[in-house]
């Protein structure tokens, strides 16, 4: 692997690694939490 | 020990239709919402994909740096997209400090936007790295510019820190939006470094101030692309990590209002 193809990797793969893990955490509190009003509102229609 | 009577807990709504969904057959606000953050999160994607395409198999080699100029399109924009970050960290962080303008929302996206900036600079610092390594056979030295922008990275990990000290909300707000202003003075110092002092690092290939690009061709397309496509993905990852601020908040509340209630409930007889 040349490090050209290295820094690729990097940014790539920490950009997708952080993009994950904040998808994941933001899901992981909605489960936590009541639906916000609007929310609530749309599941009663 | 007593027992507190809460709200019932449905469904969570992630994963479901209601945060991008349809109310009685058109999309209500934050539904709207959601497919626009989609959309742009897919705009990111391709034109990432695309910028990393161009910049590895379609432009040509550089006549000095060789194969090497292919971290040209992606080490500038990690740059640039920090500068942005920070730029918006400070522009939401002095309308916070502004009494008129003060509204817990705008701390959220100066906290969410300081995070990614911090993310991106810690990309520039890996690439500059590599580009030293090959270039001038070290992998760090004490340039004006590497140091100066390693500093910004301490002074913003420093802010998120800060962010984290306990205290009420408001004086948290208040002391993370100072302390966002004083980190900003490092941004400018950072790009005219290598204008002001002698710098191993050779000048910003976009040259703001004297509006020069110093590539050009299918180079340039392939840089510029690349500005607007890691600025898209700033801006899509930062709108995830405001909502996640948000729910913490909301989580925060809820606990703080379950513990009232707890304790008014230990309270009767």
């Amino acid at each position: 692997m040349s490090y050209v193809d290295a820094g690729y990797c990097v940014v790539l793969g920490s950009l997708f690694a952080y993009a994950v893990s904040l998808v994941a955490r933001e899901r992981a509190a909605r489960r936590r939490l009541p639906p916000a009003p609007d929310e609530a509102e749309q599941s009663a229609s | 020990m007593s027992t507190v009577s809460l709200p019932p807990r449905t469904k969570p709504a992630v994963g479901r239709e209601p945060a991008g969904g349809r109310l009685g057959g058109r999309r209500s606000p934050s539904g709207r919402a959601d497919v626009a953050v989609r959309a742009l999160g897919v705009l990111a994607l391709t034109g990432i994909v695309a910028t990393c395409w161009l910049g590895l198999f379609v432009t040509p080699e550089a006549v000095n740096f060789g194969n090497l100029v292919r971290l040209l399109y992606i080490h500038p924009p990690m740059a640039w997209v920090a500068f942005l970050a920070y730029g918006f960290a400070l522009a939401t962080s002095l309308l916070y400090l502004w009494p008129r303008t003060r509204d817990p929302r705008l701390d959220r996206l100066a906290g969410a936007s300081a995070e990614v900036g911090v993310v991106f600079t810690g990309l520039t610092l890996v690439t500059g790295s590599i580009w030293g390594r090959t270039t001038w056979g070290v992998w760090w030295t004490w340039d004006p510019l590497l140091t100066t922008t390693a500093l910004l990275f301490v002074l913003y990990v420093g802010y998120l820190a800060l962010r984290r000290v306990p205290g009420d909300r408001e004086t948290v707000a208040k002391r993370a939006a100072i302390a966002a202003v004083i980190a900003f003075v490092d941004v400018p110092i950072v790009y005219f470094s290598v204008s002001w002092w002698r710098s191993l690092h050779q000048a910003p290939t976009v040259d703001l101030a004297g509006r020069h690009l110093y590539v050009h061709g299918l180079m340039a397309w392939t840089l510029l692309l690349g500005f607007a496509s890691f600025s898209l993905a700033w801006a899509w990852l930062m709108v995830h990590r405001y909502r996640l601020a948000t729910l913490r908040d909301r989580e925060a509340d809820e606990g703080l209002e379950v513990a009232i209630a707890e304790r008014r409930a230990e309270g009767l007889p």
